[in-house]
């Protein structure tokens, strides 16, 4: 067979069924064998689109998101995608064409250096030297996308192994390697849970990337010691855990922020210490010693020196921390600050207070539901009063804070999960940037639910201007959108505009009742903000309210 | 503070770069870069970086490039200490 069918071929053995990308001169051989292949290629408007696509699938089923796209600009529209899947530790498979061999190095037409340019934003890159290593590369590409800290894996493929003629092999899938951790480091980690007063469990993305939401629940119920999330890991603490004090960090809770601040031991949990998580850095937790548990020993000590570190798959190290703790007196405290400050959703007026909206649908939404979200002041809100009974129910670019992720990245997500609502939830700066992909669910015919919340600013960025830059609104104002209700409609979507808090109960109704793709575009004031907030370089504990 | 490092990585198209990339992305000076091809299938560096950030950080992340076969620490100011001691 050829190269280009041998690709697939490999993709099927390696269980994908649905790959996201865009043809091009480079990589037309392997579309041509996508021609009479069974699996089915999601052709997306942008390879951007295709590569957000990759990454929803992969992050609403922790299963490796493909995508392809042809050399040059196909490639280069990638790098965003593929930095976002690096910062938050996706699984991704990128196929990317590449002129012949004997053409690279002489600036051929759509010739790009991409594994050059790969280096910055991907765990690793291959480029195909040699038609013999095709299988092989690409079965690494695969292993290594997925194994330790996941992350994107770039496959550069010279059209010339595409067309060249290769044997087929069988191949065993590998079992993944999980680092072994020993008992020792267990029992310091145990002795420093069973004597601290005020602990606190703080939960990243790399729970959910583990698989391991049961035994961190069941750890939880068990010890009862008091849990806060960052974005990433929204969804993995069960919302109804009575000491979930919910998201840390700059727009986290002020609960979650004041337990942290105030607790003699912080167990980390598959989280980084990010700097939107810690505020100042040396005033977060000071009093805490720290249990890092991780799959990346990179992390240890790269922010935070722990005080016991442990390197391990979770779902076996998780429940190895399970001990007897006395922590009565901090449960109430923790029940306290929870009460104190739990969020209000009365707000004055007749417009629309988002929060309050987000809240609803959350309510309203079934059981098993996918959000995905576009980045500004909307996702915060969504991390904020929307809840989630998985991590893979909540898709939000977190690391690289990309806007334009949520409409693509809900595609992804509703082919995975066909039968699985899923709703994007968007603001009129970020919907913009890949309004391209609504071509993509008007071909796919895709039931995505769409929320725009229109304040008709770039409001994240209008908002620190309003508070750090002295109200100079700089190339913030978006007054002169588009009709979003008409540019739906032009893609085929049913839509419809509210400005007033009456209409929010029956649209969201109406929206999740229809059958088909759905836009629901919310009038909302521009001079929303998110609250509370932990200034740049302050400490959590010093958040500020509106 | 100056750091030396040994490492022995598979000889593949952009090796080489992946290195010196994370070197200074991590925050570290590059003094000294030898390498010696012994065969086509492995390349051997030799690197000295100066920086002020801990170690630690650049190790780790250098141990994680897929095609590093074997990276070895040499104690920071090796020689000096052993001076100190002698002295
Ligand atoms: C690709 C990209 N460019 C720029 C930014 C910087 N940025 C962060 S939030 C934001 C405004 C987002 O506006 P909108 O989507 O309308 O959401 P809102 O904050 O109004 O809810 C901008 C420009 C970014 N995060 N990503």
């Amino acid at each position: 067979m050829t190269g280009a069918q041998l690709v697939l071929k490999v993709l099927q053995q390696h269980g994908v069924k649905h790959v996201f990308g865009y043809p091009g001169g480079a990589i037309m051989p392997i579309y041509d064998a996508f021609y009479d292949s069974e699996l089915d290629h999601f052709l997306c408007r942008h390879e951007q689109g295709a590569v957000f696509s990759a990454i929803g699938y992969a992050r609403s089923t922790n299963q490796v998101g493909v995508c392809m796209a042809t050399s040059g600009p196909g490639a280069t529209n990638l790098v965003t995608g593929l930095a976002d899947a690096l910062l938050d530790s996706i699984p991704v498979v990128a196929i990317t064409g590449q002129v012949f061999s004997s053409l690279m190095g002489t600036d051929a037409f759509q010739e790009v250096d991409v594994l050059g340019m790969s280096l910055a934003v991907t765990k690793h890159s291959f480029i195909v030297e040699d038609i013999n290593d095709l299988a092989r590369v690409l079965h690494d590409a695969f292993e290594l996308a997925q194994s330790g800290r996941p992350g994107p894996v770039l496959v550069d493929i010279p059209k010339d192994i595409q067309i060249g003629q290769v044997d087929f092999e069988p191949y065993p899938i590998p079992k993944p390697e999980l680092p072994e951790f020993s008992l020792e480091q267990v029992e310091a980690a145990r002795s420093l849970i069973s004597h601290a007063k005020h602990p606190v469990a703080y939960v990243g993305g790399g729970v959910g990337m583990a698989d391991a939401v049961d035994e961190l629940n069941d750890f939880l119920t068990t010890t009862k010691i008091p849990a806060v999330a960052t974005l990433k890991g929204l969804g993995a603490v069960d919302p109804t855990y009575p000491y979930y004090l919910g998201m840390i960090g700059m727009h986290g809770t002020k609960a979650s922020n004041l337990a942290v601040q105030e607790c003699d031991l912080l167990i980390c949990i598959g989280a980084r210490f990010d700097d939107r998580v810690t505020g100042k850095l040396d005033t977060f937790a000071q009093k805490a010693k720290v249990i890092h548990l991780d799959i990346d020993k990179a992390e240890f000590g790269k922010l935070r020196k722990p005080d016991v570190a442990i390197r391990g798959d979770f779902k076996k190290l998780i429940p190895q921390m399970k001990t007897v703790v006395d922590i009565g007196e901090w449960q109430q405290q923790v029940s306290d600050l929870k009460a104190e400050h739990a969020w209000r959703y009365d707000a004055p007026g007749e417009g629309i207070y988002a929060p309050a909206l987000l809240n609803e649908l959350s309510q309203k939404l079934p059981h098993d539901h996918v959000v995905s979200c576009d980045v500004g002041q909307h996702q915060m809100w969504v991390a904020q009063h929307m809840q989630f009974t998985s991590p893979t129910n909540h898709l939000s670019s977190g690391g690289a804070g990309t806007m334009g992720f949520g409409l693509p990245s809900a595609v992804g997500a509703q082919i995975a999960r066909p039968d699985t609502m899923s709703v994007v939830v968007t603001g009129d700066g970020s919907f913009m940037m890949n309004v391209q992909e609504l071509g993509t669910i008007k071909r796919f015919q895709l039931p995505l639910k769409i929320v725009l919340l229109d304040n008709q600013r770039l409001g994240m960025v209008k908002q620190w201007q309003e508070l750090f830059f002295e109200e100079r609104y700089s190339e913030t104002d978006l007054s002169d959108n588009p009709d979003f209700v008409a540019l739906a409609r032009a893609f085929g979507l049913k839509a419809k505009t509210i400005h007033s808090r009456f209409e929010v109960s029956d649209a969201i109704d109406q929206m999740i009742n229809t059958d088909g793709p759905f836009l629901l575009h919310v009038v909302i004031d521009e001079k929303a903000n998110v609250w509370p907030l932990v200034a740049p370089g302050k400490a959590n504990h010093e958040m500020i309210e509106g | 503070m100056k750091h030396s490092f040994n490492i022995v990585a598979n000889h593949k198209p952009a090796t080489l770069e992946r290195v010196l990339r994370v070197v200074r992305h991590r925050g570290f000076a590059l003094q000294t870069f030898n390498v010696s091809a012994s065969d086509s299938e492995q390349v051997a560096i030799e690197l000295t970086v100066t920086g002020e950030r801990p170690i630690a950080t650049l190790q780790t992340q250098l141990d994680k490039l897929y095609d590093i076969a074997h990276l070895e620490l040499i104690p920071a100011n090796a020689d000096a200490q052993s001076a100190g001691i002698r002295a």
